[in-house]
């Protein structure tokens, strides 16, 4: 019988918030089609070191296994992306994960995204809803931009783009390109355009939309590919308006 | 409400462009005389003298002086919030947003130097005009300074040139993939235009 082939993992762990990381490494059993996070469970059944050693299993977070909900995302040989549609076929070896570290880190690979909720918060990343209505009255999205605003509502706010950024971070107060870019779809919303001027007031505060440097990994980060850059510079546009009205409008 | 982070950040954007924009197109101008031999650089300095002493120091500290200290103050900030990482993701552009931090620390030293040597020391202290001698004189007699001159211009050019494209996106100018491409071919081609003339002023002084 051919020998078993392995995928050796380099994990760099850390046991609390504040603790110092460390690397261990695994190997994991190579069958046709595994990926991450699969890999990662595999880990957890038999959480053995190459070494020999049996250690605590590797925390790490998961839900949809299908590239929707955005909670696996970790660093995966160096760049920010989902575990659950890594391939191991697609990935050079030994495959290095690694925690998102813009984010605050929990433990192993489990990190902390309630700052880009917060920054919905900050950007009204909401559509005031004033009653309902039947079906036909209610207004309508325009034809237009309907396909612009769905491709940026597929964002699940996984954070590759905030950890692609070079301006996202601990030493910087950015809100990041997933944030901003929420801004412009509810401003494209039938409802949530009343709320335009709004949210680029709030673009244009510190750490807002100024704090973009055009570097533009995160259109190369994004998984839902998701024309981040294209949309940061059509808010740059309107926000522009809006301080010319905010300056000539009192 | 008034955003002054928003102002000053554009602001920031406008100084460099257009004030620090001309400062550098003076300068490459001015010093592509060197071309021309000694009679015209000193041509085009005596030029300058024309210009009534108080209203060429006021042209100094109000064009060139207050710009250049709140670009470079409010850049190092700038610079402070950023984590450069091209080694993880080598893109063209994200190369491109790391040697615009780079290119700006060390525009910071190398133009303290150039000002305090050239325009205060020489110049003001030492009552020691520029001219084509002058500088002929102080590159010959040390290539290293010369050297750091060329690669203090090309910093220059090419922080200058890379904010030409970063402006036409902070101003929302250049929306889309295509034209934001066309745009940072257009001004790196100017860069490397520039650079040349750059490389042929500064080499005229070696053979001539």
């Amino acid at each position: 019988m051919a020998e078993q082939k392995k995928v050796r993992f380099v994990i760099e762990r850390q046991d609390g918030p504040d603790s110092a990381p460390y690397t261990q490494e695994f190997d994991v059993d190579y069958r046709p089609g595994l990926n991450v996070v699969a890999a990662l469970m595999e880990i957890q059944k038999n959480p053995v070191t190459v070494d020999g050693k049996k250690v605590a299993p590797v925390v790490w977070e998961c839900n949809c296994l299908e590239k929707v909900c955005g909670a696996c995302m970790m660093v995966i040989n160096g760049k920010a992306r989902q575990a659950c549609c890594s391939l191991i076929d697609n990935l050079e070896q030994p495959i290095r994960l690694q925690p998102a570290r813009t984010f605050p880190v929990i433990r192993d690979l489990l990190i902390d995204r309630s700052v880009m909720f917060e920054s919905l918060k900050r950007i009204q990343g909401w559509v005031e809803v004033d009653g309902s209505w039947e079906v036909k009255d209610a207004p309508i999205q325009n034809p237009y931009t309907a396909q612009t605003a769905y491709e940026i509502s597929h964002c699940m706010t996984c954070g590759c783009c905030m950890e692609a950024c070079p301006n996202v971070g601990p030493q910087s107060d950015f809100i990041g390109p997933s944030p901003t870019v929420q801004a412009y779809l509810f401003n494209l919303h039938p409802l949530g355009k009343f709320d335009a001027p709004k949210r680029l007031n709030a673009l244009m505060e510190k750490g807002g939309i100024t704090s973009c440097g055009n570097s533009q990994n995160c259109v190369q980060a994004c998984p839902k590919n998701i024309k981040l850059t294209t949309y940061l510079a059509q808010l740059n546009r309107d926000v522009n308006k809006q301080a010319l009205k905010n300056i000539f409008n009192h | 409400m008034f955003h002054t982070t928003f102002y000053v950040r554009r602001l920031h954007s406008l100084v460099g462009l257009l004030a620090l924009g001309m400062v550098l197109f003076e300068h490459i101008f001015t010093n592509s005389m060197a071309l021309g031999g000694a009679p015209a650089l000193n041509g085009a300095l005596a030029m300058m003298e024309l210009i009534p002493h108080p209203i060429f120091l006021g042209l100094e500290i109000g064009a060139i002086a207050t710009p250049l200290l709140f670009h470079a103050i409010y850049g190092i900030y700038i610079c402070l919030q950023a984590k450069n990482n091209p080694g993880r993701y080598g893109y063209v552009r994200n190369w491109q947003f790391a040697l615009q931090r780079w290119t700006a620390w060390f525009l910071v030293v190398f133009l303290i130097w150039h000002v305090f040597y050239l325009r205060i020391l020489t110049k003001g202290i030492a009552g020691v005009p520029i001219s084509y001698e002058l500088l002929q004189n102080y590159f010959v007699a040390n290539p290293a300074y010369a050297l750091l001159y060329i690669i203090g211009m090309f910093a220059a050019i090419f922080h200058f040139c890379n904010g030409i494209t970063t402006f036409c996106m902070t101003w929302g100018i250049a929306k889309g993939p295509r034209v934001q491409n066309v745009v940072s071919a257009l001004s790196m081609g100017l860069c490397a235009v520039l650079c040349l003339v750059t490389l042929a002023f500064m080499g005229s002084y070696f053979v001539m």
